[in-house]
């Protein structure tokens, strides 16, 4: 097993009184695509913003390709390699597809963007992840679908030479076909050897694609283990009781992490 | 293909498939990105001719179009101040009393004197320090004090005229440096250095809404601040600095207007906030922000200004022409409204 290229270890997140995170430990190898699974509240979304640096986490460390790391902003997230999919896509509609996939990176020289060079790229790291359902690359994004939108928004993660990509509930808003095309994507983002994270309430999903399944509890780690060695039945009790067998944590009146 | 693309259909970016129905080509051509600088057109094309047709040729005359342009110059270069502002997702209902603060700072005895013993540049240079001062103290409180912008320009407009008054103690303040009046308010190869200032302008801003990573940045800050957030922009010093623009577009405003009318006085740019809302807004810029035209704006400037001078030349008075601006900005916003429904952009 390869060595993790993002490790977390005893991540703690409050929001005032509000205990979020309780010491978090997450491995992301490059090349797999780990599931995060939880219930609603458990700490995923909140999880995922501190390790994009929207939320700076009260303890813990984060180790990026074996050396630990500071993220205090979505740039710090970004220069390193980490991309973010937030589950409201996080596009702006009255931009087109090129102007999306390169906000806040824009190319040029000096102050003058260069349009060509960016039209350029955005097509290629479409037809690099076999991307064919967007006709135009200057398409303004309020006229695509969602998985268009959701597709571009991917697109969007690795145009950077990304190394890790997080993505929120991908397939949460989407048809069975989207998701079918979104799932694909997310396998060829690890084949293309990033380390994937992938948010997800659906069961058949996380089955489908990860190759490991972590699963958040009220805030705690209940457990990380590979796909293939579980259950369906395994992961839901994880996710509704923290544990399941010899897996999870332990119980509640003995914990003591 | 409204949106983003719209200024871009100069370079080809956009080009209309013509494979529908000739009715439906005509809607196309006005809904198109240079479509709707076609309405522009076509209305100042009907003022004009109406000019034509009840003044002749006082108003046909090289010297009245210049007095037009010359007229459009001052409240032009706020406009263009006042699109991007718009465009980012603000207002500012300040830029009047801003003008007015600017040319009283810029034509104090103190100011003038030094000036007098320095150069000129000491007045100019005074005029645009005190927008950009107002700007900032406007885009701090409405990015870092998250305040509502409509509030905080408001507190700006009443504050920075009152300030206007206190300074110049109600008193029309003359300007006496001729060099001054000489330079800016004079001609170059017969075309007024005003008119020549708001063509700078105008161009400067064109190129920075359209070809900028400032302008890209503008866009996505009005469309979708959260999106601009998370793609790494800091929004807030965006916001701050699109405030700072529109300032110091009125200070150079207020240098403009120091020159034409050389004198400085705190009744300088009364409601000239809601003429420069009118002109951007009647040209396309979307007043929830997010998209925005330089272009428009310049024809919506030129349409008010062409329209006060046809009535001004047919011995009208001003309360007429308040009606017809009026009614003019209702139905430019009932068309765009229209067009906008016909693209269909879906949700």
């Amino acid at each position: 097993m390869s060595e993790p290229i993002l490790e977390l270890h005893g991540l703690n997140k409050s929001f005032g009184p509000v205990h979020v995170l309780h010491d978090v430990d997450l491995k992301v190898r490059a090349g797999e695509v780990t599931a995060l699974v939880g219930d609603n509240g458990a700490g995923k979304s909140t999880l995922v913003k501190c390790i994009a640096g929207i939320h700076a986490s009260d303890s813990g460390e984060v180790r990026f390709q074996g050396e630990p790391v500071h993220i205090r902003g979505p740039k710090d997230a970004a220069e390193l390699g980490i991309e973010v999919v937030y589950q409201d896509l996080a596009l702006a509609d009255n931009l087109d597809i090129v102007q999306n996939m390169f906000l806040g990176r824009e190319r040029g020289s000096g102050w003058l963007l260069d349009e060509a060079s960016m039209e350029q790229a955005a097509r290629q790291t479409l037809a690099s992840l076999s991307v064919r359902t967007v006709k135009s690359v200057r398409t303004p994004v309020s006229s695509l679908s969602g998985g268009q939108r959701q597709t571009v928004a991917i697109a969007k993660s690795v145009l950077w030479d990304s190394k890790v990509v997080l993505l929120d509930e991908p397939t949460a808003a989407l048809g069975v076909a989207q998701t079918r095309q979104v799932l694909d994507l997310v396998r060829r983002l690890a084949e293309q050897g990033l380390g994937v994270v992938l948010i997800s309430h659906n069961m058949a999903d996380v089955f489908e694609v990860s190759d490991r399944v972590a699963v958040l509890y009220l805030g705690r780690l209940a457990a990380e283990v590979n796909t293939k060695e579980v259950t369906h039945g395994q992961v839901v009790e994880l996710i509704t009781a923290g544990r399941s067998g010899d897996l999870g944590l332990a119980r509640p009146d003995t914990a003591t992490v | 293909m409204s949106v983003a693309s719209e200024e871009r259909a100069g370079t080809g970016g956009a080009d209309v498939p013509s494979r529908e129905s000739p009715l439906r080509s005509v809607t196309a051509l006005f809904s198109g990105p240079a479509g709707r600088n076609l309405g522009l057109v076509i209305a100042l094309a009907l003022l004009c001719i109406v000019g034509m047709i009840t003044a002749g040729d006082r108003f046909v005359s090289f010297d009245n179009m210049m007095t037009i342009l010359r007229l459009a110059s001052v409240i032009g270069v706020v406009s263009v101040g006042m699109t991007f502002v718009i465009t980012g997702g603000g207002i500012d209902l300040s830029v009047g009393a801003i003008v007015a603060l600017s040319s009283v700072w810029a034509s104090t005895i103190a100011t003038q004197t030094l000036a007098e013993n320095t150069h000129w540049i000491v007045m100019v240079s005074t005029a645009l320090l005190v927008g950009a001062v107002c700007g900032l103290v406007n885009g701090l409180l409405i990015a870092y004090g998250r305040m509502a912008a409509f509030i905080v320009t408001l507190a700006m407009l009443a504050g920075a005229r009152g300030l206007a008054e206190i300074i110049a103690q109600k008193r029309t303040q003359v300007v006496t440096i001729s060099e001054f009046i000489d330079v800016v308010g004079g001609r170059v190869l017969g075309i007024p250095v005003l008119v020549l200032i708001f063509a700078i302008v105008a161009v400067a801003g064109w190129i920075l809404l359209n070809r900028t990573t400032f302008g890209r940045r503008t866009l996505a800050v009005g469309g979708n601040p959260e999106a601009a957030r998370l793609a790494g922009i800091n929004v807030k010093r965006h916001t701050t600095l699109l405030y700072v623009l529109v300032g110091v577009a009125c200070g150079l405003a207020a240098v403009m207007l120091l020159a034409r009318t050389t004198a400085g006085t705190s009744t300088h740019g009364m409601l000239m906030e809601l003429d420069a809302i009118a002109a951007v807004v009647i040209g396309g810029t979307l007043l929830s922000g997010g998209r925005g035209t330089i272009v428009g704006t310049v024809f919506g400037v030129l349409i008010f200004t062409t329209l006060t001078n046809v009535f001004t030349l047919n011995n009208l008075d001003t309360s007429t022409q308040a009606v017809a601006k009026g009614v003019i900005i209702v139905v430019a916003v009932l068309l765009q409204q229209r067009v906008a429904a016909r693209n269909g952009s879906p949700p």
